[in-house]
């Protein structure tokens, strides 16, 4: 009962066009936050080297 | 009216998202500025590979920058100016962005990458005469110290010029290796090193060039903001001005020094004599190194980078003080190097800087004085360094003229 409840409150919730647009919104904003956790770590390490002087 | 709610939806998130990567920009340059006075102290790579604490740096009115090399980080002694001016005795700390191998074109990156946040602001760069004596820059300094956000700042900055920007391009493109997984990049600097119409390439590439810049920028904000939560500190640093006592300073590290130099007549520091042993076992005619040395003075590299990086510090607008250390005379002397030969190095230094009209202090006076260094590559010794933090104490107070 309650899965059909919750799937009329999401097919209605996106044929309002504005409630529509905001979940869209939401979607690529989780898209694009996603990425910023998997790729957003930058690498400022440099190349190991041993010093020997000049 | 057509509905395009994806093409409404996508242009709102793009607007929310450059809205969030502003207020993150601001919130991260903040705490940076906040924590800056404790974090410059500590050495962090996080400071020498990215830009977001040295730009923080430039921005507080008592903290000295000072790029440089090992002469910079070798000897651990309370008389390097990070530590000795550590406790603001005269109204400033040094803050080092060094690191061993560092060389010219290196800070010229680094220098490139900070930007106008220098404009009209002392920095020091400090030098030593091994890398225009002793050979050319090795491949491994240099990808020792090659940052990428470095590099795509100085390509991509729209603070220099094309001039400069060439010379450094062909300059980078010297060291394939630390291109090999950027060829993006490589193909930028290959573009900007030709005339046009391949040059157009490189006009062509600059807004993806620009946008990976700002994705990089954003990567250093948040890994000084991670540091930060993993290293609670305490943004207050202790204050404690007094007046120097810089003979009774000096004397202290003259002492010291001589305790360290225990084992031959040069002044070099015990732990490397055994470097020269070997190369002074049999007798060496006066001289006879001369020309070679006058050969490799007048034909380093190193010069060039050396102009790229006045170049990049005088369209930045910084006000320089180029700190170089002295010929160790008598060691180069009994290496076979006469006086007269080693001051090549004095004239070519004047020479070079003198069209970007910067403060060069040389140290030349100091040359025979054997405890200064610790080897003949000049790598400043304790009663050297204090000779330096009196300089760098008179060019903060504004005690050093223009030439």
């Amino acid at each position: 009962m309650w899965i059909k409840r919750l799937t009329t409150f999401f097919t209605d919730a996106y044929n309002n066009p504005s409630t529509k647009t905001i979940l869209l919104v939401l979607y690529y904003l989780a898209i694009i936050a996603g990425l910023i956790a998997m790729y957003g770590k930058g690498d400022f390490s440099t190349a190991k080297f041993v010093y020997q002087g000049f | 009216m057509k509905r395009t709610p994806h093409l409404t939806a996508g242009v709102a998130s793009v607007i929310l998202l450059v809205a969030g990567m502003t207020g993150f920009n601001y919130y991260a340059g903040s705490l940076e500025s906040k924590y800056i006075h404790a974090l410059g102290s500590l050495d962090l790579q996080q400071t020498r590979n990215g830009i977001a604490l040295q730009q923080a740096a430039f921005q507080q009115p008592d903290l000295l920058p000072i790029y440089g090399s090992s002469e910079i980080t070798m000897v651990d002694t309370p008389y390097q100016a990070n530590i000795f001016f550590d406790t603001y005795p005269s109204g400033f700390a040094a803050i080092d962005i060094a690191n061993l191998g560092m060389s010219s074109i290196t800070m010229a990156q680094n220098l490139a990458a900070v930007g106008p946040a220098i404009r009209g602001k002392k920095v020091v760069i400090s030098i030593t005469p091994a890398p225009f004596t002793m050979g050319a820059l090795s491949e491994q300094y240099y990808a020792g110290n090659y940052t990428r956000l470095h590099a795509y700042e100085m390509i991509y900055s729209p603070y220099l010029s094309l001039d400069t920007k060439s010379a450094a391009a062909k300059r980078m493109l010297e060291f394939p290796a630390t291109l090999q997984a950027d060829p993006f990049l490589k193909l930028t600097l290959s573009a900007l090193n030709r005339p046009s119409p391949v040059r157009l390439f490189y006009y062509i590439a600059w807004p993806f060039g620009e946008l990976q810049t700002i994705v990089m920028r954003l990567q250093d904000h948040a890994a000084v903001i991670a540091y930060l939560q993993s290293h609670p500190l305490r943004a207050e640093v202790s204050r404690q001005p007094r007046a120097i006592d810089w003979p009774g300073t000096l004397a202290a590290a003259s002492q010291e020094q001589k305790l360290h130099t225990l084992n031959n007549p040069y002044g070099v520091e015990d732990t490397k004599w055994k470097n020269y042993q070997q190369l002074l076992a049999n007798p060496i005619i006066p001289g006879s190194g001369d020309s070679r040395f006058v050969r490799n003075v007048q034909g380093a590299r190193e010069w060039d980078d050396l102009k790229i990086l006045l170049g990049v510090l005088r369209e930045l607008g910084a006000k320089p003080l180029i700190l170089s250390r002295p010929m160790n005379v008598h060691l180069w002397e009994a290496l076979g190097v006469s006086e007269q030969a080693q001051n090549t190095f004095y004239t070519k230094l004047q020479d070079v800087s003198a069209p970007y009209n910067v403060l060069v202090v040389d140290y030349r006076e100091y040359g025979t004085d054997i405890y200064f260094s610790i080897d003949q590559a000049a790598h400043t010794s304790r009663k050297g360094w204090v000779h330096v933090d009196q300089t760098l104490d008179d060019f903060f107070h504004g005690r050093i003229q223009q030439p």
